[in-house]
């Protein structure tokens, strides 16, 4: 459970452990509107890394990273 | 939990207004049956899609998307993120701000 403080951090190392063990990973976002916060958080059971965010700016970057990744999901490879 | 058509996902969000609510997303093989044992015919392999997952309070709500629609499908998520997660704060860009006190 760890919090990764730079989005290119958590990128990359999404990345990498998605395409280690694509069949078993799971990325979820949770929005908390009282907080003003948005959690994402990616595991593959074995390891878990997350990200926190508080500002509107990222949710472009969170928008194009989710859309790759759901994309891969639903591809051949 | 309930099967839903990729459209009625997005209703879920708007209703969150003033609590939480997670999507989760995950690669689905389209398997519904336990692998066979040895000697018995494998499963045959169907293609992947994108199981989507969403929850707020007890309300659960699932979808599977095919290759076909995720783009649009995520389109459509994208769209629901910027209605729906307008909690966080707006950074003002520095630029726009000087052109301001310019004028």
């Amino acid at each position: 459970m760890v919090f990764l403080k730079d989005w290119e951090d958590f990128e990359m190392a999404a990345e990498s452990m998605y395409l280690k063990n694509s069949s078993n990973c799971r990325y979820s976002m949770k929005y908390i509107h009282s907080k003003g916060q948005l959690l994402l958080k990616l595991t593959d059971n074995v390891k878990c890394i997350q990200y926190k965010t508080e500002i509107m700016p990222d949710l472009k970057k969170i928008e194009k990273f989710t859309g790759n990744l759901a994309a891969h999901m639903a591809s051949n490879e | 939990m309930v099967l839903l058509n990729n459209e009625e996902l997005t209703l879920l969000t708007s209703r969150a207004r003033n609590g939480s609510f997670t999507v989760t997303f995950k690669r689905y093989d389209g398997r519904d049956k336990p692998t066979p044992r040895e000697g018995k015919p494998p499963l045959p392999i169907s293609e992947y899609r994108c199981l989507i997952r969403a929850q707020s309070k007890s309300k659960k709500l699932s979808t599977v998307v095919n290759q076909n629609e995720i783009l649009k499908f995520m389109e459509a998520y994208g769209k629901v993120m910027k209605t729906s997660m307008d909690g966080l704060k707006k950074v003002k860009k520095p630029k726009t701000k000087s052109k301001v006190a310019h004028g």
